[in-house]
């Protein structure tokens, strides 16, 4: 059986001042009908860009170099031709961090989430009408005939963001890439939205990828994460396993930098040194000058993806190093003071 | 604490909104953070935090209620003396620092106009102040925009030490910045404190970072203070359930599973308030009293520094007296 979502070898290329990098650099991910994939690393490890990529919303001076997208078995995009957007709009749908920037800000509402049904689904308006009320109730928004002509700004950021999933599901997409989604939410809001999340998973069987810099929210709703480092995925697996057992350096590096709200007798630790300039990658292991674990092989080649465990993966050439228990790598148990 | 620094004593600040009405923004807000010491202020967007904030900056002046710097009074009006004692930093250090100035040329003016320090010594007290905040000399030659997210923040907090503060007010100080960033400009603002002996407050919807940098927390729901305590106290046993719904969202790095705090709705509008108690419409263990007696503070023991402001938050509670509100 296919995967829900098979991405292969997505390379895509970035030019800035007349220079050309990769951003993303040969990013392979699959997703099972209903799973949940969780993106993470930092600003600039390119996990929105290889979502603007499925998804076929690079900017301008972006470009898929090479690579293909399946949905359910069927191409929707490869490195060759860029104009397959409306096969893939059908499969795909995206929801951003800031819903108050990309909902139109003079139309209401409700008129934005019938806009699809009716000019891609064909539906007369009366019917989008029906269709986009009963999106608005699927995603949790108290009195959806009230609110449907309600404009973007007379919402509450967990309303708006409701509205943008609303949206999102009216073409029937197969999986839902959301970008940062909660990022801008409050905590409790946050925990809402992530149960609509949730709950769509349960009752339509939606697939979704999620990118964000939260680890603790990937342990909350993802089966499986790909940490991603310049361009790369340096470690991926079943959430539980990678986060509470990390493989590769940069994922116990980032765990160990995290403040958490029941473990306060552990001191977060800084990642020494910076993220590397694309323009400038460091050879072999893009980690491996702030890795506290690096050789000199690390630097002599290209370090790829490896097979390290069941469904699990690292581009490391020393995780057995981890696997002994440096500092940060130890999982912690919840502890209350 | 008799010796506190830096006091509010029942701040109030509206706002006049669209048809007459008035949004209380701050509604009788109290706290005081001393000498060497963190307070950490949290809650959700639109729960007075800044609000309050920006009253003890000075840069709001509110309705009714004080602030006091080491016992004075500080007026509408404030001296040079009393601004320069109490400096504020912004979450988003990009669109709080001047883009076309160096990092030396903004430091020298401060230097000038607050008359800190003479000339030939302005270069001297620039490096120092680099060195305060961990960024090289050189980063002196520099602008804005050829610094990361965590290393503006820092110049921001140099921008600020510059005039010598008593009280540091960060809002948000590490929310736009990855975390791998944070860790780091958690730890400066906790050596901050204890070279310098700043008083300071640091306001954040992250659980987390206010458990791990702050000796005092005061959580705050629509206006007022919810909870408040020593962290170690307030956290080893949260009385609020609002504060226990805050602590419940908060993601975990060890957790599996969602996180489904028993909260309902959406805070409401803070110019309809609700009558009693302002939580009860959310509130899981709301009782008929809550919604007609609005819960004073108390302590949570007879003596006891931990304060909560619900009706049922205190010890004992008797079970008996318990009457869960139905429908």
């Amino acid at each position: 059986m296919n995967p829900l979502l098979e991405v292969r070898d997505l390379t895509v290329e970035v030019r800035r001042h007349h220079r050309r990098f990769r951003a993303v650099d040969g990013v392979s991910l699959s997703l099972p009908d209903g799973g949940s994939l969780g993106i993470v690393g930092e600003s600039g490890s390119g996990k929105s860009m290889t979502l603007r990529a499925i998804m076929g919303l690079l900017p301008r001076t972006a470009s898929v170099q090479a690579g293909t997208v399946q949905v359910a078995g069927e191409l929707v995009a490869d490195g060759e031709e860029r104009s397959s957007g409306d096969r893939r709009r059908h499969r795909l749908a995206m929801v951003f961090q800031d819903a108050l920037s990309a909902l139109n800000p003079v139309m209401t509402v409700g008129a934005q989430v019938a806009e699809a049904p009716r000019r891609v689904g064909g539906l007369s308006a009366r019917a989008a009408r029906e269709r986009a009320l009963g999106l608005l109730r699927t995603v949790g928004i108290p009195d959806p005939a009230r609110r449907y002509g309600s404009y973007p700004h007379e919402l509450s950021g967990g309303l708006r963001q409701r509205v943008m999933i609303a949206i999102a599901l009216s073409t029937d997409p197969a999986v839902l890439l959301c970008d940062e989604p909660t990022t801008a939410l409050d905590v409790t809001i946050q925990a809402q939205i992530l149960g609509l999340l949730q709950d769509l998973r349960a009752a339509q069987g939606l697939g979704i990828v999620f990118v964000t810099h939260d680890l603790g929210v990937v342990g909350q709703i993802c089966d499986e994460i790909a940490v991603m480092y310049a361009g790369r995925i340096v470690e991926t697996g079943p959430v539980g396993t990678v986060l509470d057992a990390p493989r590769h350096p940069y994922t116990a590096a980032l765990l160990a930098s995290a403040v958490d709200v029941d473990d306060v007798g552990r001191v977060p630790q800084a990642i020494p040194g910076e993220v590397p300039d694309p323009l400038r990658l460091p050879p072999g292991c893009p980690f491996q000058p702030r890795c506290p674990l690096a050789q000199p092989d690390c630097a002599a080649g290209p370090v790829s993806l490896r097979d390290i465990g069941p469904g699990r993966s690292a581009a490391c050439l020393h995780y057995d190093a981890l696997a002994a228990g440096p500092p940060g790598a130890a999982p912690v148990g919840p502890e209350h003071g | 604490m008799a010796d506190a620094r830096l006091a509010a004593d029942d701040l109030v600040v509206s706002f006049p909104v669209a048809g007459g009405h008035t949004l209380r923004a701050v509604d009788g807000v109290s706290f005081q953070v001393g000498a060497g010491q963190i307070l950490g202020l949290v809650g959700e967007s639109g729960c007075g935090k800044t609000t309050a904030a920006r009253c003890m900056a000075g840069l709001l002046t509110p309705d009714s209620g004080t602030v006091r710097l080491d016992g004075a009074q500080l007026g509408a009006r404030r001296t040079a003396q009393q601004r320069r004692a109490i400096q504020m930093i912004f979450q988003d250090p990009y669109s709080s620092l001047n883009p076309r100035l160096t990092v030396r040329r903004m430091l020298r003016e401060l230097l000038a106009v607050h008359k800190l320090v003479p000339r030939p010594a302005m270069e001297e007290r620039c490096r120092e102040l680099m060195g305060l905040v961990g960024l090289p000399a050189a980063a002196l030659d520099g602008l804005p925009a050829q610094f990361s997210g965590g290393q503006r923040q820092r110049i921001a907090i140099a921008r600020a030490l510059a005039v010598e503060p008593l009280v540091l007010i960060a809002d948000e100080p590490v929310s736009s910045l990855d975390v791998s960033v944070q860790a780091t400009i958690l730890r400066l603002f906790a050596e901050l404190r204890d070279r310098l002996g700043l008083a300071m407050i640091i306001i954040s919807h992250n659980l987390a970072v206010v458990r791990q940098l702050s000796d005092q927390v005061a959580v705050m729901y629509l206006g007022r203070i919810a909870e408040e305590g020593g962290t170690d106290e307030l956290f080893g046993s949260v009385r609020h359930p609002y504060a226990q719904a805050l602590l419940a969202a908060a993601p975990r790095l060890h957790q599996r599973g969602l996180a489904r705090p028993d909260l309902r709705g959406e805070p409401p509008s803070p110019v309809d308030l609700p009558s009693g108690c302002r939580f009860h419409p959310r509130c899981p263990q709301a009782a008929d009293i809550c919604q007609h007696d609005d819960p004073l503070p108390r302590p949570v023991r007879p003596d006891s520094t931990h304060i909560v402001s619900c009706h049922f938050g205190a010890d004992p509670v008797p079970e008996s007296a318990v009457t869960p509100l139905t429908g």
